[in-house]
């Protein structure tokens, strides 16, 4: 048994005025009397003399009460449920994707609360004996609860589920509750209760458990930002330094929206720019926009908003941060002396703030910033600082991982990785393939190979987690490469992706969902993150990188360190997913043996109600309350017995009680 | 025999009359010891022949009957009863709450009153009115015959309602100050909390002939209008609130029931008159009772 209208269990609060219409001194009309002393059985209001009588039990107020207690009921709908789940062991999933934070219009409420209400309703239709798990799928699965029998921890459970701003997958909270239900006997059923806007949309097959889905919410317009991407430029005419921010806005709805678009600094209240736009139904409209950057904004956090909000705040704000400068510090480290086409190269980047020196030097450089650009000849330094890395030409041995091997003349390039490595981009033929002086590298893995010869592997991908780095097993001055465009294209790309490491901070994609890994200097051993709810915590940092495994909010993060050098940064997290974002959506699964598909209304409507009878005895009870009001004293024979004692003290010299 | 002339306000002739008729059927339980023309149970001097008994020894010898001395051959004396005084007193209850009732209660308690006295005179017996009120009592002097009818009405005239009710003190000072006994007849509402009982079985044991003849109105046999009251006593001046309701109307006739209970089984007990007189009824009706000294 439910209430289905809980609220009006907010019509007890009338017994309060009607027990006070009891309790309150009335204003009377006098009558003179023979006398008073018989009436002093009839004393239940007698001598008062505060503002409120003795409340004496009546018939008529416990016939008011009752009324107005089974009336307030009545409007509550207590109903019985009408589903009731078969199963022994039952394994509950609900999505907590970002979707599921919008709010469905039809019904007011948020599509996480729908959920959590199908959940609840799960629970309380759970057959005597049989136990349930409760399993939290974000973008990765959780278990909430084990499987449990004790409904009152279920609840608990389900009430701590919220939605994360990460993309949904349940493919892996489908697989954790089959793996986990495997081991039981008995009947076994999973109920999956989810919006069906997944970025990863699992099939939902299970041969081992039948699957049943339960849909919440209802097809939603929304728009969204559902791309960011913020670099640094230059002002066309002014030729300075300029923040441009380049936003993605989707509207995912059947009517135009007119939008606007707003860019403003973290802790600031100042709109750095904004722009009013219309997105038609359905369509993806990129936005720009720009500020000019002052020196000591270059780090800080920014924040992009369009409004009107909608359904789901979460994907009307983005952010992003205040790129550096186009100006990429470059550290060259060469014992001898440098390579000519090398600088040439760099050169043609007017932009490369090239500083050389010793490799000695540059290992004891205090000043390097842990975000430049850093080119070793002849050497492999391990605890070299900064931020990408390219090793030119190493001695024999181990250099990051890859083996450098004996020495090759005479070589030709054959093949590199255009496709799939950003290092190699633009570069589709090569017209002087010439080497004439090379040493053969060996990768641990064939993925790192980036530039074979007829003889070898030339060029490897060194990166590690912490850092971006390359190694040519050759001095470009040795080669016939330089003369080459593709060698610029190599050195240009190698440049800009050093830019857009320094621009974002990070080595992997700053996404809800998928944890934070922040390039630190070698030397750091902890981090401290400030999320954007203000909660701080600690993560070990190695070798350079800082790994922050929970990222289930969008927003700046705030990455400090105080030892060896304190220094600090910030990066921005979002959601960014049309999946998530695309509100229209509905599950697309067709029912079959295994998989059976519902909709929350139904399953929650799925009740017999019981008003109708509560109304009827609260009618009882008003009929007889009125019948009671309006009957006529019963008149007595005043010459029948009188009960014992009834006047007896009065006539015999007693006081009246 | 022609009715002599009555106060008009007390008693009307078609009522005097009634009384007429009704006087023969009176019986008064209670003597008062001095000759009178009401036979007594004792055995005295009246010509009313009671029994024959064996003549002893100092018998008064005009009292043998030789005529079944003759018959018998054996001396007889001749018995005859005593015939006693009989002495009405009319114990009027005169506080505050006779006045209430249309007509007031007290205006019945005197017609009551009246026709009692009445009746008593009328048998050239005596009749005493008492009147009592705020504590005080006023005892006139008892009257004989037709010729004192006059005086007692106008002693029941001049009575008014005022003041509380103290109907023990005044039965008390009647049976301590009367020599002989006679009919008390208490004429109240009896809405006396004091110890009524207490002082009429006190009478009742000193040989009163108690009559009880409690006068009500219809109101406070069936209280009405139902609403929220503040009831004053008329006579205390005390109030209390009340929700006049089914269930206090309940309580109330239980309460009233009890009193009357209380009464009725006194007079039982006591082999008293108990007699319960609306003012919306018929006097002649109450006044049979009364005489047929009945327990209502």
């Amino acid at each position: 048994m439910e209430l289905l209208g809980p609220s009006a269990l907010g019509l007890l609060a009338l017994l309060l005025p009607l027990v006070l219409l009891y309790i309150l001194k009335i204003q009377r009309k006098r009558r003179a009397v023979a006398s008073t002393w018989l009436w002093q059985q009839a004393k239940r209001d007698l001598m008062a003399r505060s503002p409120f009588r003795r409340l004496v039990v009546q018939l008529p107020l416990i016939l008011q009460a009752c009324a107005l207690i089974v009336l307030a009921l009545a409007a509550a709908r207590p109903a019985t449920r009408g589903k009731t789940i078969s199963g022994d062991h039952i394994a509950i999933i609900v999505d907590t994707s970002a979707s599921m934070s919008a709010r469905d219009q039809q019904t007011g409420k948020t599509r996480i609360a729908l959920a959590k209400t199908v959940a609840r309703e799960l629970v309380r239709s759970l057959p005597p004996g049989s136990d349930a798990m409760i399993l939290d799928a974000g973008r990765d699965a959780r278990i909430a609860l084990p499987a449990d029998r004790d409904t009152r921890r279920m609840h608990t459970a389900i009430n701590a589920i919220t939605a994360r701003h990460v993309e949904g997958d349940l493919g892996a909270a489908i697989g954790l509750a089959v793996s986990r239900l495997s081991q039981q006997g008995g009947r076994r059923q999973i109920y999956v209760v989810t919006d069906g806007n997944l970025a990863r949309a699992a099939p939902l097959k299970s041969t081992a458990v039948p699957i049943e889905l339960i849909s919440v919410g209802h097809p939603t317009d929304n728009a969204a930002i559902v791309r960011v991407d913020v670099r640094a430029g230059e002002h066309p005419v002014l030729k300075r330094d300029q923040v441009q921010a380049f936003l993605l806005i989707a509207n995912y709805g059947k009517r135009a929206r007119e939008l606007y678009v707003t860019m403003k600094q973290r802790n600031a209240s100042d709109t750095l720019a904004s722009r009013k736009v219309l997105v038609k139904p359905g369509q993806k409209l990129p936005v720009v926009l720009t500020f000019n950057p002052a020196p000591g904004d270059y780090g800080t956090g920014l924040s992009f908003d369009i409004s009107p909000h909608d359904a789901m705040p979460v994907d009307d704000v983005a952010f992003g941060r205040v790129p550096a400068g186009r100006a990429l510090p470059v550290y060259y480290g060469v014992d001898g002396d440098p390579d000519y086409w090398l600088l040439k190269a760099l050169a043609a980047d007017r932009d490369a703030d090239v500083r050389r020196g010793s490799v000695g030097q540059l290992l004891a450089s205090r000043a390097m910033p842990h975000d430049a650009f850093v080119i070793v000849q002849g050497a492999c330094p391990v605890g070299i600082g900064g931020g990408d890395l390219l090793v030119i030409d190493p001695p024999p041995g181990d250099c990051f991982g890859t083996m450098v091997g004996a020495p090759i003349e005479g070589a030709l390039m054959t093949s590199w990785r255009e496709k799939d490595d950003a290092r190699l981009k633009w570069i589709n033929r090569i017209e002087y393939p010439f080497v004439g002086k090379a040493r053969l590298l060996r990768a641990s893995s064939k993925r790192q190979e980036l530039m074979r010869t007829d003889k070898g592997v030339v060029v490897t991908d060194i990166s590690s987690n912490a850092r971006y780095a390359t190694l040519l097993g050759f001095a470009p001055g040795e080669t016939a490469w330089p003369k080459d465009v593709g060698f610029v294209l190599f050195v240009r790309n190698l440049l800009e992706q050093a830019r857009l490491h320094r621009s974002t901070g990070i080595s992997g994609p700053a996404r809800a969902g998928q944890p934070l890994r922040a390039a630190v200097p070698i030397a750091v051993k902890e981090v401290v993150v400030e999320r954007p709810d203000g909660k701080k915590s600690k993560v070990v940092a190695r070798k350079g990188l800082a790994v922050v495994p929970d990222v289930q909010q969008v927003g700046l993060y705030l990455l400090s360190w105080s030892a060896p050098q304190a220094g600090a940064f910030i990066t921005a997290v979002n959601l960014a997913s049309a999946a998530e974002s695309d509100l229209t959506r509905t599950p697309k699964h067709t029912a079959s043996a295994s998989l059976k598909l519902s909709h929350a209304e139904r399953a929650m409507t799925n009740h017999r109600e019981h008003s109708w009878l509560l109304a009827i005895l609260a009618l009882i009870f008003i009929v007889f309350d009125v019948w009671y009001l309006t009957r006529r004293p019963r008149k007595k024979r005043l010459t029948e017995a009188a009960p014992a004692g009834a006047a007896t003290g009065k006539l015999t010299g007693g006081q009246a009680s | 025999m022609n009715a002599p002339s009555t106060h008009a306000g007390l008693l009307d002739p078609s009522f005097v009359r009634e009384l007429e008729v009704l006087r023969r059927r009176l019986e008064v339980r209670a003597r008062s010891g001095q000759a009178g023309e009401h036979l007594a149970k004792r055995r005295g001097g009246s010509a009313e022949f009671h029994e024959h008994r064996s003549y002893c020894a100092g018998d008064d010898l005009r009292r043998i009957d030789w005529a079944a001395y003759a018959r018998s051959g054996e001396p007889v004396v001749k018995v005859f009863r005593a015939e006693e005084d009989v002495i009405a007193r009319l114990l009027c209850d005169a506080s505050a709450s006779l006045g209430m009732g249309e007509p007031s209660k007290l205006l019945v308690a005197r017609r009551l009153a009246a026709a009692i006295a009445y009746m008593t005179l009328a048998d050239a017996e005596r009749a005493q009115v008492v009147v009592t009120a705020g504590g005080a009592i006023r005892e006139h002097s008892p009257s004989r015959g037709r010729g004192a009818l006059a005086k007692v009405l106008r002693n029941l005239e001049q009575i008014r309602p005022g003041g509380t009710t103290d109907l023990a003190s005044a039965i008390d000072s009647i049976v301590r100050r009367s020599s002989r006994p006679g009919l008390l007849v208490v004429l109240s509402d009896f809405f006396d909390p004091g110890g009524v009982l207490s002082a009429l079985t006190r009478a009742s044991t000193a040989g009163h002939d108690v009559a009880l003849c409690q006068v009500v109105t219809p109101e406070e046999v069936h209280p009405e209008g139902e609403g929220d009251w503040q009831l004053e006593d008329v006579e205390t001046g005390e109030r209390i609130e009340l929700t006049l309701d089914a269930a206090a109307i309940d309580a109330y006739s239980k309460r009233f029931a009890g009193l009357c209970q209380q009464l009725r089984s006194w007079a039982r007990s006591r082999g008293g008159t108990y007699v319960r007189v609306r003012t919306d009824e018929s006097l002649e009706e109450a006044v049979r009772r009364m005489v047929s000294r009945s327990v209502d």
